[in-house]
């Protein structure tokens, strides 16, 4: 019995040393675990890249991407009034140095615009050596955090060489990994010693029950001497005063200290890119078809536009279902959420200029399961939305932001 | 000789043998208070206070100084009223808040810092323990429950954030940054990843205390002074509620 105990605790504390010693990699940052509806019709990420995927501490890696908000925003989904663009990383092994929303410097929260388009730019300094999962995503109130596409990058070099140094409007340099540490500590420990004196002057006496039994017994005057009362009476005025002199000094030191910052910034969107009225698709009908992974889509397309244009890409909750038939830039293949030959058309020609065309696709791969978006249908709202990318026939780009709601096929 | 008398110590009713256990009897007792404190007192303010005392881009003129003294009153005033009824023991604050800063300590620099890769400057908590040493004084010279809950209560509020201000106003130093007018403290906000704190979830310098200026500071402690003189008594009560002599009345 007490070796069965034994080796039951001795697990217990190496799981638990395992645990603080394993390496801190993040697989994934819970992108799969929103609501697929809220995935695919909120926020709508495309092109985005990393500058790098290896670099030393205080390099720098630059992530830039777009990104359309979706105009059929699901109903139980507050309106992004106040949205975040955040970088999802095991905490602070990078810093963000800059972030930039459509050429616009942005530090706050900022209202997005349903229907906008936006390009971001974030700047991030490696501070800690390792191997990171980096996902740019925006925390939207009251939504939660809607994922945009992840990339590894590998960090090495030595963690104590990390800098980074902050100038004040004053002109003073500033070392924000040491800034202040020293002067927080001292007053603590001041306070802490003061406390601690207090507490060992009574701690050093007989506690409890002789103290009961005298208070009990009528003695309770014996239990404070004229010097604790003395001592009570030195705090109540000396721990006051001293207080308010330290603060009287502090504000003198810094003068032009001012408050905490808690405005939102104001970005407006950019031109129109997505369904800026060169082609006009509207969904006729969507099937998913459970046991072969497919999403049937059936849309009339409009082409606006005075070139020819075929169908080569169509985007959701950042897959990538790619027409093979069609040479466009940016397939980027490899990537684990591109079905490099997952979109078929039924009949893949080019939509002349003024044509309206009824066409049939095929998004068939089994990303629909593995990145858990096929629960739609199973789901209060079950819409799907998407990006789908037109071509004309010298690579020019024309997007469509589609919506469309969802029937299940079982077969 | 001097110091001799001193460290004198008040009569007790015990010698010998009973003398040295119950002295045991005490040590056992502050062991078992310490670590219960650290527990207790620590999850009371990281689940009630929270943010504000987490981040440094938290600790603003009119939130942290109202919720902060008004969440820490609780524990102290809980453990006066058993202390004081029952020992005339003036260091239930004291106690209270010295473990919780232990408690925060820890996990600022293990948690924070060596798990989560903060900076512990970006971490640093506040303190409570010139107000603590206050309260137990105020409790300790009035032997009232009344005069403790208007004057340690409000002593208690009003000197939070004097008492704080030496270790954070200098990061309340403006910086330019994003084009846009920033504190040091925001600048760590930014920088420092947080995944899941985004800006907006910062509940700071919201309400209508701008009303008067741009003097919130005073306006706030007055307000969370007010509400500690109730939170006082409040959990004066409570302690003396979870607090039984039922067992030890014939000692």
């Amino acid at each position: 019995m007490f070796i069965h105990i034994k080796s039951y605790v001795a697990s217990i504390f190496m799981a638990l040393v395992f645990l603080s010693v394993a390496p801190n990699n993040a697989y994934a940052h819970g992108e799969k675990a929103l609501e697929p509806f809220i995935r695919m019709r909120t926020i709508q990420w495309y092109d985005v890249q990393w500058s790098q995927e290896s670099l030393k501490v205080n390099d720098e890696v630059v992530v830039t991407g777009k990104f359309h908000v979706a105009e059929d925003w699901p109903r139980s989904v507050p309106k992004p009034d106040a949205a975040y663009l955040n970088v999802a990383i095991p905490g602070p092994v990078l810093i963000r140095t800059e972030r930039y929303l459509n050429g616009q410097p942005w530090v706050s929260s900022a209202a997005l615009k349903l229907g906008g388009d936006y390009d971001f730019k974030i700047v991030l300094k490696a501070r800690l050596p390792g191997r990171y999962h980096i996902h740019p995503f925006f925390n939207l109130q009251d939504a939660g955090a809607v994922m945009g596409p992840g990339h590894w990058v590998e960090v090495t070099g030595d963690a104590a060489t990390f800098t980074n140094s902050v100038k004040t409007i004053s002109g003073e340099t500033v070392d924000m990994e040491t800034y202040g540490l020293v002067n927080g500590v001292s007053w603590h420990v001041l306070w802490i010693v003061l406390g601690t004196a207090w507490l060992l002057w009574w701690v050093r006496r007989p506690l409890f029950i002789p103290r009961f039994k005298m208070l009990k017994s009528g003695n309770e005057d014996a239990l404070i001497t004229p010097l604790d009362k003395t001592i009570a009476k030195g705090i109540l005025v000396v721990v006051p005063l001293f207080v308010f002199g330290a603060y009287a000094m502090t504000d003198s030191q810094h003068p032009n200290a001012i408050p905490l910052q808690a405005a939102l910034d104001q970005i407006e969107p950019l031109p129109p890119t997505v369904n800026n009225g060169a082609v006009n698709v509207k969904m006729i009908r969507t099937e998913y078809r459970v046991p072969v992974r497919t999403m049937n889509m059936v849309a009339q397309i409009h082409n606006y536009s005075d070139q020819p244009i075929r169908i080569g890409e169509f985007a959701s909750a950042n897959l990538r279902f790619i027409n093979p038939s069609l040479d466009q830039p940016g397939k980027n293949e490899e990537d684990t959420l591109v079905a490099a030959k997952g979109l078929v058309i039924d009949d893949d020609k080019l939509i002349q200029p003024g044509e309206t065309k009824t066409v049939s696709m095929a998004a068939a791969d089994a990303l629909w399961e593995t990145e858990k978006l096929d629960g739609l249908f199973r789901d209060a709202d079950s819409r799907m939305g998407g990006l789908l990318f037109l071509y004309d026939p010298s690579g020019k780009r024309y997007i469509a932001s589609i919506s469309t709601s969802v029937i299940p096929k079982f077969d | 000789m001097a110091t001799t008398k001193l460290l004198d110590i008040p009569p007790q009713p015990y010698t010998g043998e009973k003398a040295r256990l119950t002295r045991a009897y005490d040590y056992l007792i502050l062991v078992l208070a310490l670590f219960l404190f650290i527990g207790a007192f620590h999850l009371h303010v990281a689940l009630t206070v929270g943010d504000w005392d987490f981040w440094l881009d938290w600790k603003d003129r009119q939130w942290w100084p109202l919720v902060t003294p008004l969440m820490m009153i609780t524990f102290p005033a809980a453990v006066q009223a058993v202390l004081w009824t029952n020992f005339r023991l003036p260091l239930g604050a004291t106690l209270c808040v010295s473990c919780l800063l232990i408690g925060t300590w820890i996990t600022r620099i293990f948690a924070y810092h060596y798990w989560n890769y903060f900076p512990i400057n970006m971490v640093l908590p506040a303190t409570m323990m010139p107000s603590a040493l206050v309260l137990d004084v105020i409790l300790m010279l009035s032997n009232s429950l009344t005069v403790t809950s208007i004057f340690g209560g409000m002593s208690f509020a009003l000197l939070f954030y004097p008492s704080n201000w030496p270790i954070f106003g200098l990061f309340h130093m403006p910086v330019e940054y994003g084009n846009a007018q920033l504190t040091l403290a925001d600048v760590f906000g930014f920088q420092y990843i947080r995944a899941g704190m985004p800006e907006y979830l910062r509940i700071i310098e919201r309400g209508t205390l701008r009303t008067y200026g741009q003097y919130a500071t005073p306006l706030s402690a007055f307000c969370s002074a007010l509400l500690c003189t109730l939170m006082y008594p409040l959990w004066w009560y409570l302690g003396t509620w979870f607090a039984t002599i039922r067992y030890v009345k014939t000692i």
